[in-house]
């Protein structure tokens, strides 16, 4: 039995671990090219998740055109909110005095924003749920079960964050993100638009999270307050390190398999606990992440 | 006889009648605190607090239970009143919060000067206002909230769970399974809190009773987004039958996750975990989930049936609009008011109506089993029925089911 629940965790860990993964690497992609934490990071989940339901059910659509729909929509929301609110609070910025906490408030003032616009729907008034993606019966191998909506989720997790490391390496736009995160002066310098990176880092990262909102939506049940889950998207960066993508990769994955080898082997109402338990661990014994540098105090 | 005789004759009849008059009218004045020796109740009329949540997003549990309640009082208004007086009903929005129920209450006492108070559907909320009536003594009469915590250990001032407290819930459920389903080992899947250890409590008890076993007890959160490892736990545990009492959303999920996991044994859902079927169904996003699905009801018949429509098409006809599913919870409170209200005589105190209402024994005609108060019993109501849902329809399983845990087990 305990073999089962160790494989089953695993197959299950790594479905739920790749959505992780996509909600931490958008927190990661803003805070390496902002240094700002989104804390509304879950907030663009829950709006794309709605959007798409929407779309989905009350206009009929299918998921091939919701998808691109909603990732535009939540590109929009980022990038706007960017332009509009951060930027403006960076140029009240006076000399010797940093605005980092107003920006990180700001995405907090965020959350209430969008969990408020979304309140008043019809579809928010009661629990709700995606239509699934595929219609699935139990694929058994050995006593594991998954389903054919839990391979989609992950096959399509897994091309998102592997379009993205495309994208980063080997278009001119990507390099030029690379290098506003990099060193936005220098940057600046060769003539790369700094404030329109940013302002689409923060586009690129609502599309990300809506991508992962329309892939967790089918599995959980949505409510306005479903943003909460961006606790797991924080483990996961940190537990992989928050300037690092590719770590921060690995620990979604990580969080998602211990979470169902948790619930599993100890208790289901581990489960909760789990993320919080990990975050304490990893700050205590290696602060930076499992993959990032040195660890290093920074004073805001 | 002399002038000065018939004088004194006339002016004693004159005191006399004077006397009789002022005497009289001290009798009918209307003012109750000169009568009377609580507020709220006057020659012409008994003022009663409503309170239920009237906005947010718990109108739905409340508003239309609330509209029931005052459908009673107006049915009883137009066929004279209690004793001769009417009912004056006083309305309170309590937002399912506790911090506004007991504004609302205290508004009522304080403010309003009611006689008792009826209100409240949700548990938490109520239950926050549970010390100040106490304190104030003032009967507080739930409208449709189960208010374990507010019944259990029972007090003198505060009546409720018509629709039956999570006991009867956990309870109910395990009577049915052990009885009409002849399950032996039962997988148990509650909350993780106050509300799943009190259904569990009863339920634990009742397995014992009817010689089953509870093998697989899992608990979760309110917000579980995975439910794969209690599922898996229960799928290893061999039971022959999955009881669910956690609310909807994560009943949906774990009935979905049993499809996926091809779990064919029976699966019997609390009254929380279904408050609307067609919204449940679609959360399960599949009807072939529901092959072997029960769900447990306070009601007598399902919501829409045959034994509810009279109360159904009376809401209708008087308010012109189609009521909610949780309409018909709010009418039991009142009857059993009306009734005490009654039977504490025609110059009724508060603590006459509470002992009036203790000995309440009522068939309301709406829900599964009797209401029932005692001394040491402020639990109205202990039964359900089951309703079985194949995925096109429903149907009623023969059978009230009862919880007959005593209040120390």
């Amino acid at each position: 039995m305990w073999t089962l629940f160790i494989f089953q965790g695993l197959a299950g860990g790594l479905v739920t671990g790749s959505i992780y993964a996509l909600i931490a690497l958008s927190l990661v992609l803003v805070y390496k090219s902002t240094h700002v934490i989104n804390f509304a990071g879950g907030e663009f989940v829950m709006i794309a998740a709605y959007l798409a339901l929407f779309l989905l059910v009350a206009g009929g659509l299918t998921y091939w055109i919701a998808v691109p729909l909603c990732a535009a929509a939540t590109f929009l929301l980022g990038a706007v909110f960017e332009r509009v609110v951060l930027t403006r609070i960076q140029g009240r910025q006076r000399p010797g005095q940093n605005v980092l906490v107003a920006m990180v408030i700001a995405t907090v003032g965020l959350t209430y924003v969008l969990k408020g616009i979304i309140r008043p729907f019809p579809y928010a008034d009661e629990v709700r749920t995606l239509p699934p993606m595929l219609e699935s019966g139990p694929i058994f191998i050995g006593n594991v079960v998954i389903t054919r909506q839990d391979i989609a989720i992950f096959s399509i997790a897994v091309l998102s964050m592997v379009a993205l490391f495309v994208f980063f390496q080997f278009t001119p736009l990507g390099r030029a993100l690379r290098a506003t995160a990099d060193n936005p002066r220098a940057a600046a310098l060769v003539g790369i638009p700094v404030r329109r990176m940013r302002s689409f880092v923060w586009g690129l990262a609502g599309a990300l999270s809506a991508i992962a909102g329309i892939l967790i939506a089918p599995k959980v049940l949505m409510t306005p307050d479903m943003g909460g889950l961006i606790i797991l998207a924080f483990a996961a960066a940190i537990i992989g390190g928050f300037t690092n993508i590719p770590g921060v990769i690995v620990g979604g994955f990580l969080l998602g398999i211990v979470e169902n080898i948790v619930g599993l082997t100890i208790s289901t109402n581990a489960i909760s606990v789990t993320p919080f338990v990990v975050i304490i661990a990893v700050l205590l014994f290696r602060p930076q992440g499992l993959f990032g540098g040195r660890a290093e105090t920074k004073k805001v | 006889m002399r002038n000065s005789s018939i004088g004194k004759l006339f002016g004693a009849f004159g005191l006399a009648a004077a006397l009789s008059v002022g005497v009289a009218s001290a009798y009918t004045v209307k003012d109750p605190q000169q009568k009377y020796a609580d507020p709220g109740i006057t020659d012409d009329e008994i003022v009663i607090g409503l309170h239920a949540p009237l906005s947010g997003r718990a109108k739905a549990f409340g508003a239309d239970a609330l509209d029931a309640a005052r459908m009673w009082y107006d049915m009883i208004n137009a066929r004279g009143g209690i004793w001769g007086r009417k009912i004056r009903v006083i309305v309170g929005d309590d937002k399912c919060s506790p911090n506004d129920l007991l504004a609302v209450v205290k508004k009522f006492v304080t403010e309003d000067k009611v006689f008792l108070v009826n209100g409240g559907s949700c548990t938490h909320a109520a239950v926050a206002a549970q010390e100040y009536v106490t304190r104030e003594k003032v009967p507080f009469v739930m409208l449709n909230a189960a208010g374990d915590a507010a019944v259990f250990p029972p007090t003198r001032y505060v009546f409720g769970a018509f629709g039956g407290t999570q006991r009867t819930v956990g309870g109910s459920l395990i009577d049915f399974v052990t009885k009409n389903l002849g399950a032996k080992k039962i997988a148990y899947i509650a909350h993780d809190d106050d509300f799943g250890a009190s259904n569990y409590l009863a339920a634990k008890w009742t397995a014992d009773q009817n010689g089953a076993s509870i093998v697989a007890d899992q608990r979760v959160s309110r917000k579980i987004v995975d439910v794969t490892a209690p599922m898996l736990k229960i799928r290893a545990s061999g039971a022959d039958v999955i009881v669910i009492t956690t609310y909807t959303g994560p009943a949906a999920l774990l009935v979905k996750k049993a499809h996926e996991f091809g779990i064919k044994m029976p699966i019997v859902a609390a009254v929380q975990a279904v408050p609307n079927l067609e919204a449940f169904v679609k959360n399960v996003g599949s009807k072939e989930a529901f092959a072997n699905f029960y769900y447990g009801s306070p009601l007598n018949d399902l919501t829409d049936g045959p034994k509810q429509q009279w109360v159904i098409d009376w809401f209708k006809k008087t308010y012109n609009r189609t009521p909610t599913p949780f309409m018909s919870y709010g009418i039991p409170s009142a009857m059993a008011i009306a009734q005490a209200l009654h039977n504490a005589g025609p110059n009724p105190t508060r603590e006459g109506f509470i002992d009036a209402l203790a000995a309440t024994r009522l068939n309301t005609g709406i829900l599964a089993g009797p209401i029932e108060f005692g001394d040491n019993k402020r639990d109205g109501h202990n039964a359900s029925i089951f309703i079985k849902y194949d995925g096109a329809g429903s149907t009623r399983v023969p059978g009230v089911f009862f919880n007959r845990m005593p209040l120390n087990p």
